[in-house]
Formats: structure tokens, sequence, C-alpha cells
């Protein structure tokens, strides 16, 4: 069967035009403002790299660039371990099994805002954690009231959060690792852990590589979870805001400065952009191996 | 109380991406005929005051025959954005609901239409200090017809007042006896306040805050504030939040009575009898904490956009919107007060019934005659977050007070430009 060359662009130009315009033309729009002094009402001068240098010598976006690589340092590791372990749980087939796994999906598809409330409910000064901490004798703990622990309390959520997201991916390369596999290594008398580490691990390693980049990546720009435990404050003295958080901060509202949040916004691009090709590079090399 | 949710008492955290290239206005002329079809975009009136708007359609669409009006209601949340968004793509609606904060960059940016100069004869109609918070400092023009106004008392927890040993008849009345007040509840463990001060409790405190195109709120007057609030916190006089806490936060923490003191108006009221009846049944209500002996003003108004194709109308339709009769009508409804001159004559407001609403409703409408709105209208969302994060560093002792004001000032300058 024959098709007029232009046909597949034909199927193409609906998706291509939402693209266009939403994605690609803002972009390029970002690009250029960047080198302007743009508010949200006038499309700004052209400064040159004068939002660069002042970028450089900015205090807030070393402390919010500081803050998003320790946020995803952090959170990265529990990421890529944890939704594996409970994977392993839950490919279980045990009776009550699909509760557990419910349990573990239900705050991924949960509102990031009923999340947020939930947990400032609990973390608050008066929460139920507090509550529960005076009861036992100690002393209020400052969870969302001290920079530190408002970051460490945000990293607790985003964990929260994520476990039944990747513990889903796991579970369908779990479901590709040859049963022969294990079943050779038992017979050669490898323990439980030992499989763990000598067949499951090895077979799954590119999963693993896919998770570590995918949390590293939401990692470094978390928005939601500081923005709804601080308030929309960035914690104290906006000591916890990260780098998409102060994006926002910048740019928002009629005299935001658009244009040296489009700054900000294109070095957050290339660091992302540079940690998804680190990651490609360990996998291209993990696949030689 | 917070200017963006004090009618319908609804949080807004207004977010906004990035505009694109901006537009300029061209003005299409205000004289002609009043008639065509023109939009009219409200802030979270839908669907409490629907029948209320549609009555002043209609009344207006009867008035001028030939006149079609579309009413659209944004809800709070996003408001900011959908305006900078329509500001941006040159699309604002005809006639457009808007606080003074808000006009103001819109003004600025040469998109609003002057109302000193198409609607000479309008100015009489309303409240001077209501008219004023619509000029643009130093420069004249109003940008907008002011539409409701409010003021509020302060709430205060009578009964851990006296839990306190503190007399639940005497609630502080200017800033020396809020700290002395707030220190002795304090030594029963009982925090006074949910907020570090806000831009307008230091105009309350009689601290000069914009002169000569520059902010000046570090003047020793302002250092003195932020000191005495400083005192308050370290002795446990503010909830820890407090630091982080807008309004909304503060009101909610009142509510749950953490705090024993909150600023409002005559809707929180209504609001704790059904929300919070245990604190309805210890609530005190008294005048406003101020040093300068005026209270302070919220308000938001009626602008013209100069993109509108048919600016008589809307002209005409915001001056009928912001009329005696239609203010009045509206402030009946929503716990609200009317900025015209003759408005706040109506018997509603002069006379008391008895009941703790009234006595608010007649306390507020009194003050406001001399109200201030304190908050200059240059002040932005980035100025706020800047004042709100440099008093938290003073509070928690990473810088001097006099340093920390001067850091905040010299931000607010900075993005004045």
């Amino acid at each position: 069967m024959t098709h007029r060359p232009y046909t597949p662009w034909l199927f193409l130009a609906p998706g291509l035009a939402i693209c266009l315009m939403f994605t690609i033309f803002p972009f390029l729009n970002m690009i250029v403002l960047a080198f302007t002094d743009a508010s949200a009402l006038g499309g700004g001068r052209f400064t040159g790299v004068d939002n660069f240098v002042r970028m450089a010598q900015d205090p807030k976006f070393w402390a919010a660039a500081r803050n998003s690589l320790l946020y995803m340092v952090c959170v990265v590791p529990p990421l890529v371990l944890l939704p594996l372990l409970i994977a392993m749980l839950a490919q279980k087939v045990v009776p009550g099994i699909g509760i557990f796994r419910t349990a573990f999906f239900t705050p991924v598809i949960a509102s990031t805002v009923v999340v947020g409330l939930i947990w400032t409910w609990l973390l608050d000064s008066r929460g139920l954690v507090n509550n529960v901490v005076e009861a036992l004798g100690g002393s209020r703990i400052g969870f969302l009231t001290d920079s530190t622990l408002l970051l460490i309390s945000s990293m607790v959520v985003t964990v929260w959060r994520g476990l039944g997201y990747y513990m889903v991916i796991y579970l369908a390369a779990l479901a590709n690792v040859p049963k022969d596999l294990h079943e050779a290594a038992m017979v050669d008398g490898a323990g439980p852990v030992r499989r763990f580490w000598s067949v499951t691990v090895p077979s799954i390693r590119p999963t693993m590589v896919l998770v570590a980049a995918l949390s590293a990546v939401n990692g470094f720009r978390v928005f939601s979870e500081i923005y709804l435990l601080s308030g929309g404050s960035g914690g104290p003295g906006g000591a916890s805001t990260t780098l998409v958080m102060l994006i926002q901060l910048t740019g928002r509202g009629l005299t935001g400065e658009v244009g040296y949040a489009s700054a900000l916004s294109i070095v957050l691009f290339v660091i992302l952009l540079g940690l998804l090709l680190i990651t490609l590079r360990l996998n291209r090399r993990e696949d030689r191996l | 109380m917070k200017r963006r949710t004090f009618l319908a008492g609804l949080a807004a955290v207004p977010v906004a991406g990035c505009g694109l290239s901006g537009t300029s206005s061209t003005s299409t002329g205000t004289t002609g005929q009043v008639t065509g079809e023109i939009t009219f975009q409200t802030w979270s009136l839908k669907p409490k005051y629907t029948d209320y708007v549609n009555g002043v359609v209609d009344a207006f669409q009867k008035q001028h025959q030939g006149t079609t009006v579309k009413w659209v209601d944004q809800p709070a949340d996003g408001y900011l954005a959908k305006v900078m968004a329509d500001a941006s793509a040159g699309s604002l609606p005809d006639v457009i609901n808007v606080p003074p904060d808000l006009s103001f960059p819109l003004a600025k940016a040469g998109q609003l239409v002057n109302l000193d100069e198409s609607m000479k004869d309008a100015k009489p109609e309303y409240l001077g200090n209501a008219w004023q918070a619509f000029e643009i400092p130093g420069k004249g023009g109003c940008y907008g017809f002011p539409w409701y106004l409010n003021t509020g008392p302060i709430f205060y927890n009578k009964a851990l007042f006296s839990q306190a040993g503190l007399d639940p008849d005497k609630p502080p009345t200017n800033f020396k006896e809020l700290e002395e007040q707030a220190l002795k509840l304090a030594q029963k463990k009982i925090a006074i306040l949910g907020q570090t001060p806000s831009i307008a409790d230091f105009g309350l405190y009689g601290v000069k805050l914009f002169e000569n195109d520059r902010f000046t709120f570090n003047e020793p007057k302002g250092v003195e504030l932020a000191e005495s609030y400083k005192r308050m916190y370290d002795a446990g006089a503010l909830i820890p939040e407090a630091l982080t806490q807008n309004y909304t936060g503060a009101g909610a923490k009142f509510m749950a009575q953490q705090t024993a003191l909150n600023p409002g108006s005559a809707y929180d009221l209504g609001k704790f009898k059904t929300d919070a009846p245990s604190l309805y049944a210890n609530v005190g209500i008294s005048t406003p904490i101020t040093n300068t002996g005026s209270a302070n003003m919220f308000l938001h108004g009626v602008s013209v956009p100069k993109s509108s194709k048919n600016q008589a109308t809307a002209l005409a339709f915001g001056r009928f919107v912001t009329n005696a009769e239609n203010q009045v009508r509206f402030a009946k409804l929503a716990s609200i007060f009317p900025s015209t001159s003759k408005g706040g004559d109506d018997p509603y407001f002069t006379t008391e019934d008895g009941t703790d609403e009234a006595r608010v409703r007649v306390a507020a409408a009194k003050q406001l005659k001399t109200a201030v709105n304190y908050t200059p209208v240059q002040f932005s969302d980035q100025m706020r977050e800047a004042l709100l994060q440099q008093l938290a560093d003073a509070m928690l002792g990473k810088k001097s007070p006099k340093q920390a004001l001067d850091d905040a000032v010299s931000e607010c300058n900075r993005l004045l430009k």
C-alpha cells in the first residue's frame, strides 16, 4: 500500500503544533528574555550577560543552588534502594498483597497540595508528631520552622511520595529477571542476600540507573514540597529556598523580574541537561560491560 | 488583613509564570456612546454573590439600552497570574476588579485609563482616602474607581488573657501595651501573635514608609518596632511559624487558639461563629492597635484598561458598579463597606442592634472615616517576601534589627527600578 509523502506529517501535525506552541516557543522566548531586563508587563531592554553576572554575585542564587544540590544528593540513595526493597516484597504472591501495593502507590496519585497539607498538619509546632514528642517528655521540634529541619522534612515527603512510583518501575524490571538464574544460584548454595547482590542487582542495573536519573532530576528541581511545607516562604529568612522556588519567587507577579528569572531557568536547564548526559553515559558504559 | 482575601476569605497564593514580550496599549477613546458589549472581570465573587452581580449587570443594561455586559469571575487562587497573562497579551477585560497594588504596575506601564482625565466629575462621589489609594504617588492620576473597603478591629482570646492574669477587658490599644501584655502572656507560655510585622504594621506604628520615591521604613522608629518584636520573639510571645507566615496562616493559628490576638474584619466574626465556636465564646473585640490614631484600610477597585475597545461603556459601567446605591447593597450582603462619600451614612453602618456583628460593623464604619491604606502601592509581592525574610533573620539573631531593615529597604528600593 502506498501513501503520499506528507501523510505522516499530517498525523504528527497536531502534536507538533502543541509542542511548538507550549514547549519550543516558550523555551526560545525564555532564552531571549534571559538577556533582557524584562518584567511581566514589558519586553525589557537588551542587557547582555548582566543577569548572569548578577547571578554569580547573588548569595540567594548560591544558597538555592546549594539547597537543590543537597536535596538531590540526599533523596537519590533512598529513592533508588527503598522502592527496590518494597518491590521485592510486593512481588510476592501472598493474600492481601494488593492492599500493600495500593498503600504504597496511593501517595503517587494523591494531590500534591493535599499531601503538603497533611504533612504540614503532622509536622507543625502543634501538630501530631510534636504532640507525641511532648507527651513522651521531649520538647517540641521545629520541623517547619528551622531551615535545616524544613529541608529534611521536605526530603522525607519527597521520598515517601516517590516510593510507590519507583516501586512500580522496579516491579516491571523484577518480573523480567530470569527465574532459572535464581534457581541455578540456589542449587549452587547461594542464600537470599547473595542472590540479591549477584543475581537481582546485576539484572536490574539499567533500571536502577534510570530510577537514579529520574529521582536526581526530580530532586534537583523540587518545588511543591518546600513551597507547601514553608507556606510559600522558603523557610525562615528564605534559607530553605531551592532553585525552582527562587525562579518562582523572582518571576511571579506583575512586578516580577522575568529577565532574571529566565536567566535562572537557563542555568537550571543546563544543570539538568548535564545530569542527564552523565546518566546516559553511565548507562552506556554499563551496557558495554 | 491581607487585602487579597478580605472579601471572600479565600486563601490566595498568586503564582505566575514567565510572561512573553510586553505589549503596548493604544487608547481607543473614552468619549462616545454607551453601547455595545463589554467584559467585566471580578475577583472570587461566584457563587456567593452571583445574584447580586447579575442584578447590577441587568440594571445597567436596562438603563443603557444596547449594552451587553459579559461577567467573568476568576477564583482568588491564580487571579494575579490571570491578570498578568492578560496584561502581557494586551487582552485585559474591559472592566477589571483590582486592588491598588495590582492597579499600580498596570498604570505605571500605561495600561489603564486615567480617571482624573476621563471622568473628571467622579472624584467627589468617593471617599478622599479611597480615591487617593488608586493614584500614582507623586505623579497624579487615578486609575481605578474605588469599590469595596474594609477595616477591622482586633480580636483577642479573653480566656487566654485571663489565664495570664491580664484584664480580659483591657486588650492592648497601642504597640507599647502590645509588648507589655505579650511579655506577660509569654510568661505563661502563651503566644500573642502569629506573624512578624507587615509593612502596614510599620505604618500603624508611625514609621515613614515611603518618601521621595524611596522606601524609608528603616528609619529609627522602624528599628524600634523591629526591636520590640525581637524582644517578644525571644520571650516566646510569637509562635515559631510567625517567621514564615502570612495573614491567612496567622488567622488559622488564632482560630486554633494557639495565639491570643489577631487583627481581623467583620467577616471573621461570622467565621469564628461557624468554624470555631469555642473561640467565639471567648472572643473579645477591640479597636486596632495603632500609634497614629488611624486604622488600616483595605480596598478593591475597578479599572478600565486602555486596550478596551469600548471605553465609554466600560467607564460608565465601572462608575455604575461603584455608585453609592450598588455599593451599599453589596456591603449589606458581604460584611464590607462602601467607598462612596455618602455610602457610610446609611443607618445600617451607624446603628447598633445589640449584636456583636452590628457592634463590629458600626465601629469599623466609624474607623473608616480616618483610616489609611498604609501599604504603599509600590510594595510588591517580592518586597513583602524580602521584608518577611529579613525580619526572620533579625528574630533568629542572624543580624540586628537595624541591619535587617537596612537590607530590606535596600532590596525594596532595588526592586522599585
